[in-house]
């Protein structure tokens, strides 16, 4: 698999995110299902870090973020 | 303003110099209000908190390649690799461009100190949000950064901190 659909399953799958935007260094989401967001799974692919408040989940990729962005729209 | 310090060297270690992209007061990393960036998740560094009196110009901290510029962020690598990120401001991303200006464009290679965007702090602040800049190593440690200026006033291409590489 490649990054990008790696987070996108840990994220619980394309059926979870709402939205999901690219800041500079990272991956912000919006989850239908915070339960579904697999934070062990998320630092296998590559993530440095998750920060969750609720349903917004960010996950912190680094500067390659945009691209992972727009990899995971494609898959959704 | 204390004279500038030892800067002892090893052999066969860079020092590359890194530049405060905004004039203001320096803080540590630690206490920018993003959890992010407070817990280095994405590399070292300082931070710079603007003044508020007048629309500000961000500069290149180093001189090299601007491999990504957001309108709120951009990331400079140099010729060896080292990539130093700005984040002009805490959450403006939600901004979506709104208040920047971008001055140099995406792929141009730029000399350390060289304009790169010009923002509003006092703007972002009005809005909601701080303006504290983060200036971030990316993919390095703690321990390979320097003379690190976390605190006092600082012009805008003031030696901020060195990274060895």
């Amino acid at each position: 698999m490649s990054n990008a659909e790696q987070i996108l399953a840990a994220l619980g799958g394309a059926d979870n995110i709402i939205e999901i935007e690219p800041c500079i260094t990272r991956l912000r989401a919006e989850v239908e299902d915070p339960g579904l967001v697999d934070e062990p799974g998320l630092k296998a692919a590559g993530a440095h870090g998750v920060i969750r408040s609720g349903s917004a989940i960010q996950v912190v990729v680094g500067p390659e973020a945009d691209t992972i962005a727009s990899d995971i729209e494609d898959l959704m | 303003m204390s004279a500038t310090g030892e800067r002892p060297e090893g052999p066969a270690v860079t020092a590359l110099t890194v530049l405060a992209p905004v004039a203001g007061r320096a803080m540590p990393l630690a206490e920018v209000p993003d959890p992010v960036f407070s817990a280095a998740l994405v590399g070292p560094g300082v931070a710079v908190d603007p003044p508020r009196d007048k629309p500000a110009i961000a500069v290149s901290p180093v001189a090299g390649k601007i491999v990504k510029l957001h309108p709120h962020a951009y990331v400079v690598q140099t010729a060896d690799g080292a990539g130093v990120l700005v984040h002009l401001g805490i959450d403006t991303v939600q901004l979506a461009g709104e208040g920047f200006e971008l001055i140099a464009a995406e792929g141009a290679e730029v000399v350390a100190g060289e304009k790169i965007v010009g923002w509003d702090p006092a703007a972002v602040e009005a809005g909601g949000r701080s303006p504290v800049c983060p200036v971030v190593a990316l993919d390095t440690s703690a321990d390979a950064l320097s003379d690190l200026r976390d605190s006092g006033e600082l012009a805008a291409g003031d030696p901020l901190f060195t990274w060895s590489r």
